[in-house]
């Protein structure tokens, strides 16, 4: 895990976004328990209440289910929710792709036609 | 956030002179680090003496672990304390500290000793021929021993009192490691309460802060929770009579303000255009402490 101590970003986001990124992408898988609160903190160098502020995030978004005694397990994912994930994640780099083409002077065509050699290119691969 | 108290205090109080330590309410959280926050003279020491038992003269009533009293059974065998003034005396040498806290704590493991001053390097400066005495041990190298003689025993509480002050950097970033790891180790029963003036160095190794001034408690709480409590605002142009009053504490300059405010009158500041980020714990702890210092900026 990569944590940045100035990149204005809290350092329980920066977790919790990066065990979603591993939960939604299966790495950590269905039932399986996070590690405990005050090992993570332990591991990152971090206070235990950010590992704790972190956990709490993810259980908010229905992630992970906390279980007193025993910690944190990873849910059954639901589909939709990852689909609609994956989408927010496509929209944000599209939208960076469309900032970046302006900076470049890049037409709207150019764009399109960038987007779709790039979807022939990864179709090959 | 839903917590257990390994301590729990009941208007504890102690007068000397003008000085008055008064906490009404104390509750240090189980299994978390809790760091005390304050200028010199605000009440620290104190109220760490009395909470680790070397002092007994105050009033008010102290709990530990559940509803036991620092008298009973084995209670001080639970604690691990460090204070300013220690129970070594100072023409003692390496072996009559180990000496006297094998006679002390039942639970003091002296090869573990050993090895924890090796491992931090005092060894040369309490054992053997170039060994110095208790007095002549420099601030660093004592506090080092004082941290051996507590992490070679068994505990379930440690009460420091200004450990990372006289530390070196390295050591210091070292302390915050060792601490870190026994609370993990403790699965959640193990508990650290300390003073600190580096604020920053030991955030990391903070969950809870209790901010003092003059005896008494001014601010309390999980540093996650301090932290959306508060905003640091950034303006470059006039302070209004709406925004100074918004704000717990301010410094103005030639080319603007910087300031803390309470978050929920953030409004104030950003129909404003002023801009505003999350501070750092230094920051909030400076903020809220000169609110109340009796300081002032001296003409140089």
């Amino acid at each position: 895990m990569k944590l940045l101590q100035n990149s204005g970003i809290p350092i329980y986001k920066q977790i919790s976004e990066q065990l979603k990124e591993e939960i939604l992408s299966g790495k950590i898988k269905e039932g399986e328990y996070l590690p405990s609160i005050r090992v993570l903190a332990q591991d990152l160098r971090t206070s235990v209440i950010t590992t704790v502020k972190a956990y709490e995030e993810l259980e908010s978004e229905g992630l992970v289910t906390a279980v007193q005694g025993k910690g944190f397990y990873v849910n059954a994912q639901d589909s939709e929710l990852l689909k609609e994930q994956h989408i927010r994640i496509v929209e944000d780099n599209l939208m960076q792709a469309i900032k970046a083409s302006k900076v470049a002077g890049m037409s709207e065509d150019e764009l399109k036609e960038t987007l779709n050699v790039l979807i022939k290119l990864s179709e090959e691969e | 956030m839903k917590f257990n108290d390994v301590i729990t205090g009941k208007n504890i109080n102690k007068q000397f002179g003008k000085f008055e330590l008064d906490v009404p309410e104390l509750h240090i959280p189980e299994g978390f680090s809790t760091a005390l926050v304050g200028e010199n003279g605000a009440g620290k020491t104190t109220l760490l003496n009395i909470l680790g038992g070397s002092r007994r003269d105050n009033k008010g009533e102290i709990t530990y672990f559940d509803g036991k009293k620092i008298g009973d059974d084995g209670v001080l065998e639970r604690i691990g304390f460090t204070g300013t003034k220690n129970y070594l005396l100072p023409h003692w040498t390496g072996n009559q500290v180990r000496e006297l806290s094998e006679m002390l704590f039942d639970s003091f493991d002296k090869e573990k000793f050993d090895s924890i001053c090796k491992a931090i390097d005092v060894t040369d400066s309490i054992f053997g021929p170039t060994a110095k005495s208790i007095s002549k041990l420099s601030d660093g190298n004592l506090m080092k021993l004082m941290l051996a003689t507590v992490f070679a025993r068994k505990t379930d509480l440690l009460i420091l009192d200004e450990p990372a002050s006289p530390l070196d950097p390295l050591m210091r970033d070292m302390l915050c490691d060792i601490l870190r790891t026994y609370i993990a180790e403790g699965n959640g029963k193990r508990t650290v309460l300390f003073s600190t003036h580096n604020i920053s160095d030991m955030e990391d190794v903070t969950d809870y802060i209790i901010i003092m001034d003059n005896g008494k408690v001014l601010e309390e709480g999980f540093v996650t929770d301090i932290k959306e409590k508060y905003v640091l605002i950034k303006g470059d142009g006039e302070l209004s009579p709406e925004m100074s009053e918004a704000l717990v504490s301010v410094h103005k300059g030639k080319y603007g303000f910087e300031g803390i405010a309470l978050s929920e009158k953030l409004e104030v500041f950003t129909k404003s255009g002023v801009s505003y980020e999350t501070p750092g714990l230094y920051q909030i702890c400076v903020a809220i402490l000169k609110q109340n210092t009796r300081l002032e900026m001296p003409v140089i």
